[in-house]
């Protein structure tokens, strides 16, 4: 057992579920959805995309590229949450981008998730 | 991977990003669970973004103040412990970053990629000399000074440096690598289709030959100049197809050989390698009884031109070992140190006309033309210089004949690099007699001056259209004589001796043509001249007016562009 990927695989499968945690639930009701789990989500993408900074090798490189769409689509629902939180209420078309943006990330997070199975069991070890 | 520098940064930066993230984190969970208390009095929960705001310019010391409203005493508690926290891993991943910038082996990598690029923006003819010292930096100098440009390749970091310091114009690019590794000669542009050839002149034989066959196998289409000391090598590199090999060893004991039999052509050899001038007085050296110290490679080349010219000849070797076994009997050996004056007695320095001080060693070789020099006042001294470094020192020694390897080198690569011409004409040269020598010189100081000038003429569309037009036309007759004609009146004749006109489509080879050859495309022709008449020729070569003025002897009036029909 290699504890490197062990946590690896942690910090990417973590980032999806917390991802769907988010995304799952009625798409306008803002109050479906718990900024909280955002704020996690976010950061547990952060984390796995840092993990793959700097690894060189082909499955590296593109599990890098993943990892930094869902966070690039996480931060950007975020900024509109904060954004749109000047306003007393969040409307449903705001809470609607919101939530499809998490859903984008969410996908990038799947597509992780299946590269990572595809080299594991692909792994003779 | 292309950029290997940024990969670096990244995978180093792990850690300090996944402290800062982490820390962030904490600091502002923290922040979110702990109630507070707006201007009212009433409670109040943080925001995610107004806590994300807080420990953003917290971490980084900035410090705005107390955001949205003032802090209770229990938000002020935790604060206190998240600045320690996360100020300190913001300065934690700032100070990897700067060391970073300062490690060798990212510095390396920059370095490389900048070198790369240098390489890449040459888009001009360049050659890639490996090692610098002082041959190849007077090689690069003399390579400047052409069109071609020079890219290095040198394993000592203090040697790049001083590189640096030189300041070549135009820039020459340095890469500090081991010149023997695939990668590096690659780097250095050896597939680009600019790279015309390569240098190797390392003292060693075998890294000289490691390097050639790396080189023709990345690219079978470069000419490759390597130094060979030993048969042996020579063999293999002519094997691997090198062009350009040489042995400084086999060139001074060439030039002794002339010395002996034509000093003429020897004394040409000088003027076009430019380290003489046509009047000199006459290298000669005499016949009779020689003594050489040092049996080793060059004391192996100049006992093979003894052997030819029946001189009587005793080698001093100070290493009894050395090739042991293979030593032929005839020759005489004495063994001992040549710089010992019994020894040099035993060697019979009192009959003997000259002495060869031929080791690795200037000191060594100083002192035993000193001490024969005591012993026999009349003995002709003959010394190797092996460290450009001591040239003031054998200046003052009075020593009659002086050679350096290391110089020989230099103008042998150049002439072959930059005029191949010149270096085919030495090759035809080399076969001649004294007496051919003699008239030659006779004839270039006579026409010319003590030291011409050499121009190669190549009647290509390019470099000499008026010339093809006219061949083209008039069916071939063309005579080599108007090239001499003087544009201010053709009756009168420029500075000029044509040394040689060759022709790579047929294989003519012409040494010293007469005026009456006829001219033919792609003939490529040596002059010697002045520089006056280099620029006369090339008018000629260029100019349909000019052309027509000395074949006719009159001016062209009418407006006419051949090569557009009108």
């Amino acid at each position: 057992m290699n504890f490197d990927k062990v946590i690896a695989g942690f910090f990417i499968i973590f980032a999806m579920t917390l991802n769907f945690g988010f995304f799952y639930g009625e798409l306008s009701d803002i109050t479906m959805h718990s900024r909280y789990e955002l704020f996690a989500a976010i950061v547990i993408n952060i984390i796995a995309t840092v993990l793959k900074l700097g690894d060189r090798t082909q499955m590296g490189s593109v599990l890098l590229a993943t990892s930094l769409v869902a966070v690039i689509q996480l931060i950007a629902a975020a900024s509109v949450w904060a954004i749109a939180g000047y306003n007393v209420v969040i409307s449903q078309e705001t809470t609607a981008v919101i939530v499809s943006l998490s859903g984008g990330a969410l996908l990038a997070n799947i597509t992780s998730v299946i590269l990572y199975i595809g080299e594991t069991v692909k792994s003779k070890r | 991977m292309r950029n290997s520098a940024l990969w670096m940064i990244l995978h180093k930066m792990r850690t300090p990003f996944l402290v800062i993230i982490i820390s962030y984190t904490i600091s502002i969970t923290g922040l979110l669970l702990i109630e507070g208390m707006d201007a009212n009095g009433n409670a109040y929960q943080m925001t995610i973004f107004d806590a994300f705001y807080f420990v953003t310019y917290t971490a980084t010391t900035i410090g705005f103040g107390e955001t949205p409203f003032e802090f209770t005493y229990a938000q002020r508690l935790w604060v206190s412990a998240m600045i320690y926290l996360s100020v300190i891993s913001w300065f934690y991943a700032v100070g990897t970053l700067v060391s970073l910038l300062q490690d060798k082996l990212f510095l390396s990598q920059i370095a490389q990629n900048k070198f790369k690029r240098q390489v890449n923006n040459i888009k001009e003819s360049f050659v890639i000399i490996l090692g610098y010292n002082y041959t190849t930096s007077e090689i690069i100098k003399i390579i400047n000074d052409s069109d071609i440009r020079v890219v290095v390749v040198e394993s000592d970091q203090q040697r790049v440096d001083s590189l640096m310091l030189e300041n070549f114009t135009p820039n020459v690019p340095a890469l500090k690598a081991n010149s023997y590794d695939a990668h590096t000669l690659e780097l250095a542009g050896i597939k680009s289709k600019y790279c015309k050839s390569v240098v190797t002149l390392y003292k060693t034989d075998e890294l000289n030959l490691r390097v050639a066959l790396a080189s023709k196998m990345l690219n079978p289409n470069i000419t490759v100049a390597a130094k060979s000391t030993t048969p042996n090598h020579t063999e293999n590199l002519k094997d691997l197809g090198v062009e350009i090999v040489e042995n400084p060893f086999k060139i001074i004991a060439s030039h002794i050989n002339h010395a002996l039999n034509a000093p003429n052509l020897l004394k040409i050899e000088r003027w076009i390698y430019q380290i003489g001038l046509l009047s000199d007085s006459l290298p000669t050296l005499p016949h009779g009884k020689y003594i050489v110290s040092g049996f080793g490679r060059m004391g192996k080349e100049i006992n093979k031109v003894f052997e030819k010219n029946n001189i009587d000849c005793q080698f001093i070797e100070i290493d009894s070992n050395k090739d042991d076994k293979k030593i032929d009997k005839n020759i005489n050996i004495i063994y001992g140190d040549s710089d010992d004056k019994d020894i040099l007695t035993k060697a019979n320095v009192q009959d003997s006309v000259a002495i060869i001080a031929g080791t690795n060693d200037d000191t060594v070789n100083i002192s035993i033309l000193k001490t024969a020099k005591k012993l026999n006042p009349n003995i002709i001294t003959i010394a190797r210089e092996n460290n450009i470094e001591d040239f003031s020192i054998f200046e003052n020694a009075k020593i009659d004949h002086i050679f350096m390897p290391s110089k020989i080198l230099i103008n042998k690569t150049t002439n072959a690099l930059i005029k191949p011409s010149a270096d085919k004409f030495i090759k035809h040269l080399t076969k001649k007699d004294e007496a051919w020598g003699q008239s030659l010189v006779k004839r270039l100081i006579n026409t010319i001056d003590e030291n011409p000038k050499l121009h190669v003429l190549h009647l290509t569309k390019d470099t000499a259209p008026a010339i093809l037009e006219e061949i083209e036309e008039n069916n071939d007759s063309m005579k080599l004589e108007i090239l001499k004609r003087s544009l201010s009146n053709r009756k009168i004749s420029n500075n000029i001796v044509p040394l040689m006109i060759y022709n790579s489509k047929d294989k003519k080879e012409l040494l010293l043509p007469s005026w009456d050859e006829f001219l033919r495309e792609d003939d490529k022709i040596l002059f010697a001249c002045d520089s006056y008449a280099i620029d006369e020729i090339e008018y000629i070569a260029e100019n349909y007016y000019e052309l027509h003025y000395v074949l006719t002897g009159e001016e062209k009036s009418k407006f006419k562009l051949k090569d557009k029909g009108i």
